[in-house]
């Protein structure tokens, strides 16, 4: 980007009197307050007439205003965009725009359904930017309510189901983070990352018995971010969400909100808790290990291919742990590539299988893909690239990911061990991976019929995939940005 | 000889992007082979496979004066991943010693003569040539690389290609097959991987071949790493445990799909051996010398026992290239046992005639197999069946037939005047000198002798059952396997062809003076 960075800064120059009419404690939250802004427009406008448009210049709007407001502190440093923050929100501000163009099919002209996602949107760009627990909690809120109706708002009967499932879960690991704040602030008596990390270091030298308060605390994070993220213990409630709610909401799921827990987990952990490295690096092996496992066990097992989707995307999420559990710089950015990819792969999937099930007009199952290679050609050829993707093809970002990173930063770790058995499961994945690609292209279709699946999604899935194949060749486009933002917060 | 002239007019022309050229030409004709359609694309495919085997022959004509050293380096960085106090450099790095321009120009004739005998495949052609361009991409890149990474983006890539040929053009059951192939060889790399991984980080901290083959690494991880590439390209080759993928996916596969595997996906496993471990980490490689070679004994004799129990004629050569395959490994370890130290000059000689033998067999292996599985496809066609049992009297009914099969059955279980008698002298008296128990893999020729004429006896020589009808092969059909036997017999009666370029980097590694 340098080379814009002289353009940039004309075009800023430009705006400044418009910035300034925002008062300075703001600035930085501009995007986030972008999005709430036309969020509640969109709402007004869907009274009439289809707010998708709305929804589609307040993202671009927060995409301009992130490259041309300079990262700084806002709201009292409550809120912070530094360069780890502006990687996750690169990432939900680009899973937000394909989800708006699949929206196209189904919801997206109800003013309801873009209020709750730009209100989402927003919440994650706060949680990505949080320093502090307490804003942390109001982010995460203000990201989570949302989709639980969002959820509810899926095609069928099915999705209250899932919603309910996903409500409580969603509300028992909310309780699990207030014990953990209440714990850390009764402790500390603050609730800043940085104040938390002194006195944990603070602790943890003087082996002084409030540590085990801490641990508690520690825990309750994991388990309680981590159900959002979608690992062991936390991940029932995914398959059945994700596979009942409207395929778009399903991908922003998959897409963004997963990387919102990561985010918060790795900030807490690594700038927070990273005097606690030796205590929490078994616990996150466990988590991953036990995540990689259930996911591929069950994913196997599925017919439904969103639920398989679901359940492969816990075990990418227990791959992705690997790379926090090595806890180095590497691990991170090792971590925060795969967020980046997974992203990109599992919303270009998610709205690709949801394109065929509103073409075809029921959920999809591996039977429905017989023959998808002469019934929808361009369909096959895009679900066999992503599929490969998430298989760690070469030349697609799941390369990088897979093969490289994530065992590189588990060795670098010395857990040579776990990164053996990280790209064993990865290769217990093929299993389900191929039975599609068997399915599209090695069988006959059982109808004769094509498929006409809607174009403006399918343009977001060529997005995506073209996305993908630019990553396999040229991975330092995002891994050196990611390098950096590991570099900012791992010590 | 004339040759000189000709070097000399090759070195006029632009050879230091030979290497980026042959790669990605095939890839790019792929995209068009698509949209060009069926008949379209098979002429593509004809004419790339026919120049890529001609631009192989300038290769090997312009490094011929010294095949010792890398020539035509050439690299493209992807990334570059930096973290305090390490660096990391993802490239594609290419360059070729004499082993790996007979490994490429075997790649070249096999695919070529693969395209020819693709003849047979009527759905779907576009994607089909699509996909066998892709294949050739994949497999010139793993014999060109020099760099980890780049080799694993090529090993990786070879499967993708190779899976969707299997399963989608193959006989009843491929599907089953073509997953049994992706998962199999996947599983051996990804633990290649790990260790290529660990090597970096405990080893010289670098992915570029050259330089790790130069730095000291630590015996333990010598070891650890032989035996990483052990299961990675072990799975390729393959060796006793880990063959169970190759006869599902032999069989199951088309015609030109089984030539390929046979012909160059199980080379991949025996470059890997030589590559990743005689030339890269030779200490290592050389403490794991007796293990490889009982194993490679074994598995030799194992494999003809279990071929000669075959009906299926494919299935049979399937089994029959294991079998061969077990002579690459046991060239190797002998060549292990040199390197380890405390041989005398007589022996560093026999081993560098054991690992001579073991690349000339991946190259005779590469083009005898071919022929084998192209007859025993084209059995299918003209006697309705591969079952053995099934096809009596080939000789009266499919007289033309039967000669390019006598021929090639002859070629396989060596007869002299052909390359695989070369390549089995060549490592068997490497190995006695060395190994004196080694000379009971000799037990694995008198097997394979007495499976191959039995089943001359039984299909060829046999009495024609009326009953069934069975006819002459085309000559449309026979073309392929006739061009390929022409060089099995040059280079039976020429062997310096080959060994000319593989000698000099051979006895550079074993550290023999000539």
């Amino acid at each position: 980007m340098l080379q814009f960075s002289s353009i940039i800064d004309a075009i800023s120059d430009l705006l400044s009197p418009i910035f300034a009419l925002v008062p300075a404690d703001w600035l930085v939250s501009l995007p986030a307050l972008t999005l709430i802004a036309f969020g509640i427009l969109s709402l007004v406008v869907g009274m009439r007439t289809s707010p998708l448009a709305v929804s589609f210049i307040g993202i671009i709007l927060a995409g301009f205003e992130m490259i041309l407001i300079a990262p700084g502190s806002s709201f009292g440093g409550l809120f912070v965009r530094d360069t780890f923050g502006d990687f996750f929100i690169w990432i939900i501000l680009v899973v937000a725009f394909l989800i708006l163009l699949s929206s196209t099919t189904y919801g997206g002209n109800k003013g309801t359904y873009n209020f709750l996602l730009m209100m989402s949107f927003a919440g994650a760009i706060w949680v990505v930017m949080a320093t502090d627990l307490v804003a942390l909690f109001l982010a995460w809120e203000l990201m989570s309510t949302p989709t639980y109706v969002l959820v509810a708002l899926g095609p069928h009967r099915g999705a209250i189901d899932g919603a309910t499932k996903y409500f409580v879960m969603g509300l028992l690991s909310t309780t699990l983070i207030v014990f953990g704040i209440a714990l850390v602030y009764g402790t500390t008596g603050a609730t800043s990352f940085a104040a938390i990390g002194a006195f944990v270091e603070t602790v943890w030298s003087a082996a002084s018995p409030s540590a085990y308060a801490m641990l508690l605390a520690m825990v309750l994070f994991l388990i309680g971010f981590g159900f959002k993220v979608g690992v062991f213990p936390g991940w029932m409630w995914v398959p059945d969400a994700y596979a009942t709610a409207d395929g778009s909401v399903t991908g922003y799921l998959a897409g963004a909100t997963k990387k919102t827990g990561v985010s918060a987990l790795l900030r807490i952990l690594l700038v927070g808790f990273v005097a606690a490295q030796m205590e929490w690096m078994p616990v996150i092996v466990t988590i991953s290990i036990l995540s990689m496992v259930i996911g591929n066990v069950l994913a196997l097992s599925q017919r439904n291919i969103m639920r398989m989707l679901a359940y492969s995307s816990i075990m990418m999420m227990g791959l992705l742990f690997v790379g926090i559990a090595a806890g180095t710089a590497f691990g991170a950015a090792a971590a925060m590539f795969t967020a980046f990819a997974h992203a990109l792969i599992k919303t270009g999937a998610f709205i690709l299988v949801w394109a065929l099930a509103v073409s075809i007009g029921k959920e999809i199952t591996y039977d429905d893909l017989k023959g998808l290679s002469a019934r929808a050609p361009i369909a096959a050829l895009l679900m066999a690239i992503m599929v490969f993707a998430l298989a760690g093809a070469p030349f697609t970002a799941g390369f990088w990911f897979k093969w490289f990173l994530i065992p590189g930063a588990a060795v670098d770790a010395g857990l040579w061990w776990l990164a053996i058995i990280a790209v064993l499961n990865s290769v217990f994945a093929l299993g389900y991976y191929l039975r599609i690609l068997r399915y599209c292209y090695f069988m006959e279709p059982t109808e004769g019929t094509t498929i006409r699946v809607p174009t403006i999604p399918l343009v977001a899935v060529v997005l995506a995939v073209v996305g993908t194949i630019l990553l396999g060749i040229f991975p330092g486009f995002v891994l050196d940005y990611a390098t950096i933002a590991a570099g900012a917060i791992v010590p | 000889m004339q040759l000189g002239i000709i070097q000399d007019l090759i070195a006029l022309l632009p050879m230091e992007n030979i290497l980026p050229l042959m790669l990605f030409a095939p890839l790019v004709a792929a995209f068009i082979a698509y949209i060009l359609g069926a008949r379209g694309a098979r002429a593509l495919t004809l004419v790339v496979t026919f120049v890529e085997l001609l631009l192989s022959l300038v290769l090997i004509i312009a490094i011929l004066p010294n095949p010792g050293v890398m020539w035509y380096e050439w690299y493209f960085t992807l990334s570059t991943v930096q973290f305090g106090s390490w660096s990391a450099i993802l490239q594609i790095y290419l360059g070729v010693d004499g082993i790996s321009v007979a490994m490429v120009f075997l790649s070249n004739l096999v695919v070529f003569i693969a395209a020819l005998s693709s003849n047979h495949i009527d759905k779907s052609k576009n994607l089909y040539y699509m996909f066998f361009l892709m294949l050739q991409t994949g497999l010139l890149g793993v014999f060109m690389s020099l760099d980890l990474i780049s080799f694993f983006i090529f090993w990786e890539l070879v499967l993708i290609p190779m899976f969707f040929i299997i399963g989608r053009w193959g006989e009843e059951g491929c599907e089953h097959a073509a997953v049994k192939f992706f998962i199999y060889t996947h599983l051996g790399s990804a633990v290649m991987l790990v260790s290529f991984m660990a090597l970096f980080f405990l080893g010289p901290g670098t992915f570029n071949m050259l330089s790790i083959k130069a730095a000291p690494i630590a015996i333990n991880i010598q070891i650890g790493f032989a035996l990483a590439v052990f299961l990675g390209a072990g799975v390729k080759l393959p060796v006793f445990p880990l063959h169970n993928w190759l006869p599902w996916a032999h069989v199951k596969a088309p015609t030109p799909g089984s030539v390929i595997l046979a012909g160059i996906l199980l080379k991949m496993g025996g470059y890997g051996f030589i590559r990743l471990g005689l030339w890269m980490v030779p200490q290592g490689f050389a403490r794991l010398s007796i293990p490889f070679a009982i194993l490679a004994i074994f598995t030799c004799i194992y494999a003809a026992f279990v071929a000669m129990g075959q009906t299926d004629v494919k299935s049979m050569v399937a089994y029959t290239s294991i079998n061969h395959m077990a002579w690459v490994l046991l060239g190797v370890a002998i060549g292990g046992f040199a390197i380890g130290g405390g041989a005398t000059e007589g022996q560093l000689f026999s081993a560098s005639l054991a690992v001579q033998g073991a690349v000339f067999m991946m190259v005779s292996h590469g083009m005898i197999s071919s022929v084998m599985f192209i007859l025993a496809g084209q059995l299918k066609y003209s006697a309705g069946s591969r079952e053995i049992p099934a096809i009596r009297g080939l000789m009266t009914k499919a007289p033309r037939m039967s000669a390019v099969f006598i021929l090639a059955v002859f070629a396989a279980f060596g007869l002299p005047g052909m390359s695989g008698f070369i390549a089995e002298v060549l490592v068997l008296f490497g190995s006695v000198n060395i190994y004196i128990w080694s000379g009971f893999i000799a037990f694995g020729i008198f097997v394979t002798v007495g499976y191959l004429l039995w089943t001359l006896n039984r299909i060829v020589f046999s009495d024609p059952d009326p009953e069934k009808e069975v006819t002459e092969a085309p000559w449309s059909d026979l073309i392929a396997p006739i061009l390929m036997m022409i060089p099995v017999i040059i280079l039976g009666l020429w062997p310096d062809l080959v060994l000319n370029l593989v000698m000099p980097i051979v006895n550079d590694m074993l550290g023999v003076i000539p």
